[in-house]
């Protein structure tokens, strides 16, 4: 489904990414872990087209489509969803109104009719219940003043109702307490499906607890070090990334 | 429009020939008003680039225009209108009394003013100068003055129709009342130059939605002026739509004298015209008056939107507070100038201006100046603007929701206009009002 090969990226001339090689096949749940620097965020945002990164060689093929030379929207209709690490806040723009845009707006590239506002109505109220999230943050601007475990809540919200092909979970995780962490979790986990896969962004491998990766890479100096099961994933727990010769850069 | 021609070296040119039709029955004061006005109109010259003003507002097109004032096609065009004309233009589900000025005079036909209650007086300028000639009197210039600039003169000395609106002491008017100014073009371009007297009497409460639009992309000018006298105790609100012709010119003069525990509360949104230039003076006359005023500005390619705001707080014990937002695309321009006068005996003062801009082009321009002056010591006074772009970290955002380039965009920009379009009322304005932004963004930001 996803084949990277030889990806390699650069911000403002530094390289970041240097050959970067990964299949995800559907179904799967890939997790990347890694230092703080060693390039996870980086891979995740090229994934999902941000500007401002120089793909300096290499492909990025999503169901044999060449990704790079797609807009965002676009990489968005043909099923890839990053759940960001910071949530945007965008004051002003309703959050229901947002999330009827875009599955709108994803539907329309794709060839199907959009939603009228019941079956929308309908799509979010039962993917509220999915993600446990309150329904009175749909009435409030996107995000803003959304408390952390809500903002993550909502991209998991997001997730649920774009239905993507490939999700990267960019530190989901990151500044959830345990309880926010698990119901995050059990919205991924709900959607796992045997069409879908995941790749999960990681420092820590707290997060692996509750969703079970079927593949754990780890990624230093923009490179995948060592490829596993989800065992690497406990081991590089217990011994911490100097067991693999890697060095963590000061965050 | 022929570029060939030399800008007008006196506005008096625009009235030259219709003075008689204009002064037809004056009674000897107005004639004298008008004497004087067309007096300045002949002495002063044109503002020019080096005059504060307008530095940054060029006149020339407009100057360059041979406008002739708009006395006598009412007919056909009401005739026009009532073949609902007007019906694609009403805000759908608003419940309010509507005045209907065409061409800047006011059509009884189209007007709805059954059942206002008692102590509230809705009329033609032009009837009450035949009916009450003296309250009219008492009126004209009262809050205006001079006027802030030589086109104040010009509606004077072009003076012809308008409307006065009375409310009782004490009159609570429970329903909006709108004004649509609709101007219909002709053969030649159109000077239109409606005057407006609003006084609300001690205690009286009203909402009046003050709208400008036109049903064609004619070309034509608009001058009106507007004077709101608040007495003591009074509180309007008031609600002003731009929608004018893209190729129009609009000129808008609004004068409010506020009594002392009076209260005004104004929304403007500039969505229209070529070029357009308003000006809004405050004077507070009695302790504890206030003042909000809000503002929208949307200028794309071949558009200019100026903002003159000046409030005056003359006595102690007042609130202002003034927020303008505006959004330029293409090579739109905008200007906003905001002064707050504080003069000396003014103290409790409580007065703040805000001005925001986002630019979604390198071509757009914004000239912003807010400007505090102050001659008390115990205030409590604050100015800001700010210019900026859409964030990037936003567009990405939504983008990454499938959102194309363009509708995040508007998105974004609706999201900042929201906060201003959001503290308009009734519901069926706010909604209204929406749907011209939506609209205007649409024109302005096109999907690829």
């Amino acid at each position: 489904m996803l084949k990277i090969e030889n990806l390699h990226a650069a911000i403002e001339g530094k390289e970041i990414l240097k050959g970067i090689d990964l299949k995800v096949s559907p179904g799967e749940v890939h997790a990347i872990m890694g230092p703080n620097g060693s390039g996870k965020s980086t891979l995740a945002h090229v994934l999902a087209g941000r500007d401002g990164y120089e793909t300096t060689a290499g492909s990025i093929r999503l169901d044999g489509s060449s990704l790079l030379t797609m807009e965002p929207e676009q990489r968005a209709a043909k099923g890839l969803f990053l759940a960001f690490q910071y949530p945007v806040e965008i004051p002003g723009v309703n959050n229901s109104y947002f999330l009827k845009a875009s599955v709108n707006a994803v539907r329309k590239q794709r060839g199907e009719p959009e939603l009228d506002a019941v079956a929308f109505m309908r799509l979010m109220n039962e993917k509220l219940t999915l993600v446990q999230m309150d329904r009175t943050l749909m009435q409030r601007p996107v995000n803003a003043g959304f408390s952390g475990g809500e903002k993550k809540r909502n991209e998991i919200l997001q997730m649920a109702v774009l239905e993507p092909r490939l999700a990267i979970l960019d530190e989901t995780d990151s500044g959830l307490d345990i309880d926010a962490l698990r119901i995050v979790a059990d919205g991924v986990n709900a959607l796992r499906s045997p069409e879908r896969a995941f790749i999960l962004v990681t420092h820590y491998q707290r997060l692996l607890d509750y969703i079970q990766p079927d593949h754990v890479h780890v990624l230093a100096g923009g490179r995948i070090v060592r490829s596993g099961r989800k065992e690497l994933a406990l081991e590089l727990e217990e011994k911490g990334y100097s067991w693999l010769g890697i060095e963590e850069e000061a965050a | 429009m022929n570029p060939a021609l030399k800008p007008v070296d006196t506005l008096d040119t625009w009235l030259l020939g219709s003075s008689e039709r204009l002064t037809r029955g004056d009674p000897p004061w107005l004639a004298r008003e008008r004497a004087c006005a067309r007096e300045r109109l002949r002495e002063e010259l044109v503002p020019g680039p080096r005059e504060e003003g307008w530095r940054y507002t060029n006149l020339r097109a407009l100057l360059e225009q041979r406008f002739r004032p708009a006395l006598g096609v009412i007919r056909e065009a009401t005739g026009a209108l009532e073949e609902g004309k007007l019906q694609a233009h009403l805000v759908p589900g608003l419940d309010a009394w509507c005045v209907v000025l065409v061409n800047g005079c006011f059509v009884p036909e189209l007007s709805r003013l059954e059942g206002l209650p008692a102590g509230v007086k809705v009329t033609s300028l032009r009837q009450l100068l035949l009916e009450d000639p003296e309250l009219v009197e008492r009126c004209l210039n009262g809050v205006a003055g001079l006027g802030a600039h030589v086109f104040a003169a010009l509606n004077t000395a072009g003076l012809h129709d308008g409307f006065l609106f009375h409310v009782a002491e004490r009159t609570h008017l429970e329903k909006p009342l709108e004004l649509i100014q609709v101007s219909l073009g002709a053969d030649e371009p159109h000077l239109i130059q409606p005057r407006h007297l609003v006084r609300l009497e001690a205690g009286a409460r009203a909402t009046l939605i003050e709208r400008y639009l036109s049903p064609e992309p004619s070309l034509y000018c608009t001058n009106n002026l507007m004077e709101v006298d608040l007495g003591e105790g009074s509180y309007m609100e008031h609600h002003r739509l731009q929608e004018e012709s893209p190729n129009a010119f609009h000129l808008s003069g609004l004068y409010v004298r506020q009594s002392g525990h009076s209260g005004y509360r104004g929304s403007n949104l500039a969505l229209g015209a070529a070029w357009s230039r308003t000006d809004i003076r405050v004077a507070f006359e009695g302790f504890g008056g206030d003042c909000k005023i809000d503002g929208l500005y949307l200028a794309g390619d071949a558009q200019l939107v100026d903002f003159h705001l000046d409030v005056e707080h003359r006595v102690p014990g007042c609130a202002s507070r003034q927020h303008f937002k505006g959004l330029l695309t293409g090579k739109g321009r905008a200007v906003l100038d905001g002064r707050i006068h504080v003069a000396k005996q003014a103290q409790q003062t409580d007065a703040h201006l805000k001005n925001a801009n986002l630019l979604l082009s390198r071509d757009a321009e914004v000239d912003t100046k807010p400007q505090l002056e102050i001659h008390a010591d115990d205030v409590k006074c604050s100015h800001g603007a700010s210019v900026g772009q859409i964030e990037p970290e936003q567009l990405f955002y939504l983008r990454s929701r499938g959102i194309s380039i363009e509708a995040a965009q508007r998105m974004l920009c609706q999201g900042f206009a929201g906060e201003i379009i959001d503290r308009i009322e009734p519901e069926a304005l706010r909604s209204y009002a929406y749907g011209k932004l939506s609209a205007a963004l649409d024109r302005k930001i096109p999907a690829e």
